[in-house]
């Protein structure tokens, strides 16, 4: 009322001059006002915006607690997670040009191929080739609740789980993602020039392969997130706070891709042509029974150790160990199922046989 | 819509005075007060996309809360080295006004320190120049409550320098 005169109505203004105990109040409201202000004064600040600008940029990014970040927490990081979907388009364009089988391929069932750094870095090399396009962006967004992730990802049920270690927090954070589609065309132009800007020769891409198409969908999928996440949206956190989460379940469509004017075999002999790739990984691909229907799961050898298991009577892959550090499952019952966290394998799997669809 | 960088930038440039001048304001002191606007900054560039509506109310809120909390541990530091070195405080050598003008500037942040978080962060909002409306949308309160939570913080904070000066 004091600083803000237009807060007085003008019936308000009338009271107020024939009203003694109105009056008493605002001058001592107004006392308050001025001494505060005077009380608050600062000395002066001379900023220099540029400099402070520079500093700021030039800051560290920050390092997330046991060196993992959960990326989908935090609104500025949709574009990152845009980009890692971008990489499971094109992890599943690898997979698909092992594939002997094309226009489509639609896995059903999952298969480890043991995989070297050299062998992950050789196959990135592969968007040198030609452009993504997003004819469907992923869209993922945090919800409040199974109900609303089955609303996003198209009335995809969340799994529900039946059996929890006691390590692990009953909260859960629900991601949902509606179905995404992207288009690869390969672009012989490109490839050409990336080739002479890294200096190293690559391999001729197959003749008529210029301008073929991959369509790839992907999704909708849910992510179950269990721990004691704290949100950084208010102005109090900050990032480091986001604890490691305990447990993930993802459930996720198949991806399915369909292929113009370019056939599975020139693709496959082509990636398996790339310097760098291993004869170990390009034996075990041609050694994969059913390509059109199996979804490859990259193991990295130097990290990782993996087995077949069953989970709901159908294949699946194993990952990690029974220390409690780290273990994941993944398998393919008409959807991609992923359960994974810093559980043992045994409670992984008992975890993934409670699941309830 | 502008670029990740750009966006920033932009935020940076038509904010960055404002949000020094909050923690200022708490703080009276011009350098640390830089610290803090830029830990303020770097923190909302690390969670929050420039382009975010709630970005400068976002900003406004972190430097009064981020202030407050060095405030606060100031507070509890000197506590703890008056406690260890009675005395040393005296010892200072400075101009006579300047002793003056600093130890009232010591009274009135200790009492700021002392009162509620949201009081405070009414207090320091509104003396920093922002507008009942922007008070508002920083503390998540509606605009028509501002007058009343100022007046009430403006009466506690004289109440507590008062306190802390008989002391």
């Amino acid at each position: 009322m004091f600083d803000d005169p237009d807060a007085l109505t003008g019936s308000d203004r009338r009271h107020y001059v024939d009203c003694a105990g109105c009056q008493a109040r605002y001058s001592g409201m107004a006392d308050d006002a001025r001494a505060v202000a005077t009380l608050l004064a600062a000395p002066e600040l001379r900023l220099d915006v540029a400099s402070a600008l520079k500093r700021v940029e030039a800051a560290p990014a920050a390092k997330p607690r046991f060196g993992f970040s959960l990326p989908i927490l935090s609104p500025a990081s949709r574009p990152m997670f845009a980009g890692l979907a971008a990489a499971a388009v094109l992890v599943a364009l690898v997979v698909t040009a092992f594939a002997e089988i094309l226009p489509l391929f639609q896995p059903k069932t999952v298969e480890p191929v043991p995989v070297t750094v050299a062998d992950l870095q050789s196959l990135s090399a592969l968007s040198d080739y030609g452009t993504l396009t997003w004819t469907e962006k992923p869209t993922p967004q945090i919800v409040l609740s199974a109900a609303d992730a089955q609303n996003v990802a198209a009335g995809m049920h969340a799994p529900a789980v039946t059996y929890l270690p006691s390590t692990v927090s009953s909260t859960v954070t629900y991601a949902a993602m509606p179905k995404a589609e992207a288009v690869f065309t390969f672009d012989a132009a490109k490839a050409a020039d990336a080739a002479a800007k890294t200096g190293k020769p690559l391999p001729t891409l197959p003749a008529g392969i210029d301008g073929a198409k991959l369509t790839v969908k992907v999704g909708p999928a849910i992510i179950e997130v269990f721990g004691n996440l704290k949100q950084s949206s208010s102005a109090n956190a900050s990032s480091n706070d986001i604890n490691l989460p305990q447990l993930v379940i993802a459930r996720s469509s198949a991806p399915v891709v369909s292929s113009t004017q370019v056939s599975a075999q020139e693709l496959e002999n082509y990636i398996l042509s790339l310097p760098g790739i291993s004869p170990g990984l390009a034996s075990a691909v041609r050694a994969i029974k059913d390509p059109s229907t199996t979804l490859l799961v990259p193991v990295p050898v130097e990290y990782a150790s993996s087995s077949k298991v069953k989970v709901k009577g159908v294949d699946g892959v194993a990952l990690g160990d029974n220390t409690g550090l780290g273990a994941a499952v993944i398998w393919i019952n008409g959807d991609v199922f992923v359960v994974a966290g810093s559980v043992s394998q045994i409670d992984v799997l008992k975890i993934a046989e409670g699941l309830t669809v | 819509m502008k670029s990740r960088d750009e966006a920033f930038e932009a935020l940076f440039k038509s904010e960055y005075a404002r949000v020094a001048g909050i923690a200022n304001r708490v703080l009276a002191d011009s350098h640390e007060a830089e610290d803090v606007a830029q830990e303020v900054f770097i923190n909302f560039h690390r969670l929050h996309s420039a382009n975010a509506q709630f970005a400068p109310a976002w900003l406004h809120r972190a430097a009064a809360h981020t202030a407050l909390n060095r405030l606060r541990g100031r507070r509890r530091r000197e506590k703890r080295e008056l406690a260890q070195a009675p005395g040393e405080a005296e010892r200072t050598v400075d101009p006579q006004r300047m002793l003056e003008v600093n130890e009232d500037r010591r009274l009135v942040r200790a009492a700021l320190a002392r009162l509620a978080p949201k009081p405070a962060a009414v207090l320091v909002l509104r003396a920093s120049g922002l507008s009942y409306a922007e008070v508002g949308q920083a503390l998540g309160v509606g605009t028509g409550q501002i007058g009343t939570m100022l007046r009430r913080a403006e009466a506690a904070l004289r109440k507590e320098v008062t306190r802390g000066t008989s002391l």
